[in-house]
């Protein structure tokens, strides 16, 4: 049966002795307490060292991770010298910095609230769509049962977010939840219903009551390409492979547009714009604390740099979140997301020796934390309990067959069709054997303050999506992010076209810029380190070592 | 570290056996722009063929999602030109002849199966080509619901339909016409904008820490 | 009952729902338990003349493997262009040599052996149920209505193929007249109805329907029928604006009737032969 090794094979006689006796328990739920304990013990962003004060910029003295310090505490990669800004070569009312979930909504809706499709521009690193918008798998949030309410979700929100959240994004939010809900219903996609229309919805961690919508698995796919679709029938133009590396502000400080960089042809695009809408995403790529990650290609913070260069001030990125589950084997799959649904459906997370040892559906980041101290050596304080695999990875199981055994036959390959998908390229069947996951560096709590309209402070600049923060707090629940980008993107989209509208820009300068070098260079930050990132490197050491650039 | 050669467009190079092709592509010394994406298996970014030494097929898959193996000739598909006709969902009806008259060419489909063949989810490509050809819209959404547009049908179709668009269109045609909406979304929304829920937010966003902290706490859970 | 394969084409699940449903309800009167073949296929529809177009056989042969794949002999259509399609690939890979180069390609499949024998609906009706026992079936009589019978062209050309004698076929006046109705063998029911031609020169088929329905009224004709969905669908949608307004229906849906069937979803003006 399957493709694990021997010895892992013992555990799983282990997990399939203990399943009769678990199909019909629920573990407890940790108290407020002991979910602390279990964040301050484990979590890896108690962790003093992983991070540092920032020493530049308008959010001196607020830690972050060294991965996003440096990035933050970076040289620009265009020497403003060398570039002239002054001539735009596209010149539009809305620039739309980034082509996944969130800025694809604020396009649709700076289209619906009167911005002419001519006018208005997405820009984006890689293709339109590539996000991690596109790779949500479980569902989105929205309290639409009868016996829920927006107020019950606000509370879950908050709590989730250890209260750290601000309160009138939460507000937004939730009050906007049923409306995003319906006007997807009416751009044709596909939710997971009744025959009668009743949306099906369940459990996510942290949630009180049972608001996760979801598509099978592919909520975030169906999501994202049926809103890439409006965008094509308005008209709406995109700039694929052409990432914002610089914005511009004119003599007053409100942003203007931004220098795009064609990441084929190394040409520079210089586009004017009267509002800029980021959109940039999140930054599982800059592998923090060195943790596999669930994120796309792009996720590399670049929104971040551009808008603290520009004076924006961030918020909560001191809280990284870590996906319990994560795929742990085999060695092809590993940190790629295990939907919180799967959970959802009942498979219970289990050690070494077949227990369980926490509740499945504790929010992410305290699930996560229980994961790492059963996995973690005595040592170091664990309870030495994981699977460790031939590569050294460590996991726990989440034991999948409990899945169909609960809700019948089929329901797996049904209604988690992606990873089933996932696994059988593999040959282990989720169906038949349980699977090893560990944390996975999944999502950017916080990012760029905004108000509830996605406004950053600075003039002309808005925000949406998971480069903003303050809407999750220190730790989102699952299914508020794809809520988040729709709500966020819509404000965003229709405040941009507001203030495009009537605002008075003045010459496109890189002016900020050079002030921001300024401050780096008295803060003492190394010449060499330039940023935004762009892309991760993942080229072989030994190609690297002889790379010589010759043309 | 056990190594095989992959040949990529051609050209042989040594890597670590295990790896998919796009890691393997990357410890070669490629810079992926086009060509990647999700890295999960979810956008379509990465789409490849590839031909094994002594085998006449030629396969297709996403090159994150594939091992590589020995003697491997490797060519990726970054773009697929495709048709998407201009249309407003507002404007269209669901009806079988809707697909037709905007994918005409999906009448020169002579079922060889060959988009099958190619699709990396491995879905009934060629019985979503006839049931779109008979105009049976949720049966088309059905079959192509885990479809990631990776082009790879659309590029081996010698009836040279654009799959991925009609497949689009007819989910969202399926989405928005053909399946019942959700009346107790609409009573909410209703609900919402009437400002049922103004008061008890309202006082939620007026609790201290303490006292939201209780709230919290008090939360009935639903089972 | 008698179990029978059944293709039932593009269009019977189309816009010919209501002909497929009242002829499903006259086979289970006469015996048949049609069983539909699974994941079948678009026939094939309009065969390429080159000789060495294979291509244009993988569609409609591999239709013919899964009703091999149910264990079955045959096949029944409803409709005159699967017919002539289905058939021509059964006879076209006798050949061994094509038969071998079509089973090569078709590598996801289980081979092809042959031997499957395609059936029309009218073939059926006349070989094995017999005009004797159709008549025998009637529980509304037609009640001596005028009934012009349209064959088309597909049914009887080319003759290898051809239901019934491509000159003086009689098969469907003699299932009207089992029926009850008097047909109308009019001068032009074995024109051609402009088929797909429909899609992009509408007004080549407008024209001919127009000739069509004019001879079969001159014809003194009530009402006219088919057996081919396309047919029905040409002369019921594509008529010129001063056409006869005669009604147009496929044969099988007047079987229907005839043995009882509920009121048919598509009109059916038979009023006159209750």
């Amino acid at each position: 049966m399957g493709t694990y090794p021997k010895e892992i094979q013992e555990s799983i006689e282990r997990v399939e002795a203990t399943r009769p006796a678990r199909m019909a328990m629920k573990p407890p739920r940790l108290t407020l307490q002991e979910q602390e304990a279990l964040l301050k013990g484990f979590h890896p962003d108690y962790r003093p060292e992983g991070k540092r004060k920032l020493t530049v910029g308008a959010s001196w003295g607020e830690p972050v991770p060294h991965e996003l310090a440096d990035l933050l505490e970076a040289y620009p990669l265009l020497d403003p010298r060398e570039v002239d800004v002054s001539q735009p070569d596209h010149d539009v009312d809305v620039l739309v910095i980034g082509g996944g979930g969130a800025g694809t909504v604020a396009a649709i809706w700076a289209h619906q609230s009167g911005i002419p499709a001519a006018r208005i521009l997405i820009a984006t690193k890689l293709r339109h769509g590539d996000s991690n918008s596109i790779m949500a798998q479980g569902g989105i949030q929205a309290a639409d049962k009868a016996n829920d309410s927006p107020a019950i979700h606000y509370l879950d929100v908050l709590g989730g977010g250890h209260f750290t959240n601000d309160p009138k994004l939460v507000r937004a939010l939730v009050e906007d939840a049923p409306s995003v809900i319906r006007w997807h219903e009416d751009l044709g996609v596909m939710y997971d219903k009744e025959p009668d229309g009743t949306m099906i919805t369940i459990h996510g961690g942290g949630t009180s009551r049972k608001r996760m919508h979801s598509a099978k698995d592919y909520t975030g796919l169906e999501i994202m390409r049926v809103l890439r679709d409006e965008a094509r029938s308005r008209g709406i133009p995109v700039l694929e492979f052409s990432p914002a590396v610089e914005l511009l502000t004119d003599g007053q400080g409100q942003v203007v547009g931004a220098v795009l960089w064609n990441l084929e042809t190394s040409e520079y695009t210089v586009v004017r714009a009267k509002a800029v809408v980021l959109a940039t995403g999140g930054w599982g790529r800059l592998h923090i604390q060195g943790f596999p990650t669930t994120n796309h290609y792009g996720a590399t913070a670049d929104g971040l740099v551009l808008a603290y260069r520009a004076g924006a001030k961030l918020r909560d990125l001191d809280a990284v979140q870590y996906h319990p589950t994560g795929a742990a084997y085999p060695e092809q799959l590993v940190g790629l997301l295990i939907t919180e649904k799967v959970r959802g459906m009942d498979a219970l997370p289990l050690n070494r020796l077949g227990e369980v040892f926490v509740h499945p559906l504790e929010p992410r980041d305290v699930e996560s934390a229980a994961f790492i101290r059963e996995c973690a050596s005595p040592e170091k304080g664990g309870r030495g309990l994981g699977v460790t695999t031939p590569t050294g990875m460590v996991g726990v199981w989440l034991d999948t067959p409990m899945v169909d055994m609960i809700h019948g036959k089929g329901t797996f390959q049904r209604a988690l069709s992606s990873i089933h998908r996932m696994y059988v390229r593999f040959d282990i069947d989720p169906t038949r054997e349980p699977i090893l996951v560990y944390p996975t560096l999944h999502y950017q709590n916080g990012g760029v303050v905004i108000d509830e309209h996605g406004w950053t402070g600075v003039p002309g600049l808005f925000a949406a999506g998971e480069v903003e923060g303050g809407v999750h707090g220190k730790n989102r629940l699952m299914g508020n992010s794809l809520l988040d980008y729709n709500v966020f993107g819509r404000r965003a989209g229709i405040a941009a076209a507001g203030h495009a509208k009537k605002a008075t820009p003045g010459a496109p300068t890189l002016a900020h810029v050079g002030r921001y070098v300024e401050q780096l260079k008295s803060a003492g930050v190394p010449a060499d380190r330039k940023a935004p990132l762009l892309l991760p490197e993942y080229r072989g050491e030994r190609a690297l070592s002889r790379m010589v650039d010759l043309l | 570290m056990n190594e095989v050669t992959v040949f990529i467009m051609g050209k042989g190079y040594h890597v670590p056996e295990g790896l998919t092709i796009m890691k393997a592509m990357e410890y070669a010394g490629y810079r992926l722009g086009r060509g990647c994406g999700c890295r999960g298996g979810y956008c379509g970014a990465c789409a490849t063929v590839y031909r094994l030494r002594g085998d006449y097929r030629l396969y297709a898959d996403l090159a994150c999602q594939t091992p590589v193996q020995d003697g491997m000739y490797i060519a990726q598909i970054p773009f697929t030109p495709a048709e998407r006709p201009p249309y407003q969902l507002a404007d269209l009806q669901p009806r079988g002849e809707t697909l037709l008259s905007l994918f005409p060419e999906l009448a020169r489909c002579v079922a060889c199966n060959t988009c099958t063949k190619a699709c990396p989810q491995k879905l009934e490509v060629m019985d979503a080509v006839q049931a779109a050809l008979r105009g049976d819209i949720p049966q088309v959404a059905e079959l192509t619901f885990d479809c990631v547009s990776c082009g790879l049908c659309t590029m081996r179709c010698p009836a040279e339909i654009s799959h991925h668009h009609v497949w689009q269109l007819a989910r969202r045609l399926n989405g928005a016409y053909l399946t019942p909406r959700a009346l107790h979304v609409q009573k909410r929304v209703q609900e919402v904008a009437a400002g049922v829920f103004k008061a008890d937010l309202d006082a939620l966003l007026s609790l201290g820490k303490d006292a939201l902290v209780a709230a919290y706490k008090a939360r009935e859970i639903e089972s | 009952m008698k179990k029978l394969a059944y293709f039932p084409g593009c269009a019977m699940k189309d816009q010919a729902r209501p002909d497929e449903a009242g002829t499903l309800h006259a086979l289970a009167a006469l015996g048949y338990e049609v069983a539909e073949i699974p994941r079948w296929n678009c026939c094939g529809t309009v065969h390429s003349l080159a000789k060495d177009d294979l291509m244009r056989h993988v569609g409609p042969v591999r239709n013919l493997i899964r009703v091999q794949g149910m264990g079955e002999k045959r096949v029944l259509t409803l409709c005159a262009m699967c017919y002539g399609t289905l058939k021509r690939s059964a006879q076209f890979v006798r050949e061994e040599e094509r038969l071998a180069r079509i089973n090569a390609f078709l590598d996801t499949e289980e081979d092809f052996r042959g031997g499957i024998e395609v059936v029309h609906l009218l073939t059926l009706l006349r070989d094995e149920v017999g005009y004797e026992k159709l008549a025998s079936r009637v529980k509304r009589t037609l009640n001596g209505l005028k009934v012009a019978t349209y064959y088309g062209c597909v049914l009887l050309r080319p003759r290898e193929f051809a239901v019934d004698d491509p000159d003086r076929p009689e098969v469907m006046e003699r299932v009207v007249e089992a029926l009850g109705g008097a047909p109308v063998p009019f001068p032009e029911r074995m024109e051609c109805c402009g088929a797909y031609l429909t899609v992009g020169r509408s007004d080549i088929v407008t024209d001919r329907v127009g000739r069509i329905l004019r001879s079969a009224r001159g014809s003194g004709a009530d009402l006219v029928v088919t057996t081919c969905p396309l047919c029905q669908f040409n002369l019921a949608e594509r008529r010129p604006p001063v056409a006869p307004t005669l009604p147009v229906l496929y044969l099988g849906q007047v079987l229907g009737w005839a043995f009882g069937a509920d009121e048919p979803a598509n009109l059916f003006p038979l009023g006159g032969a209750r």
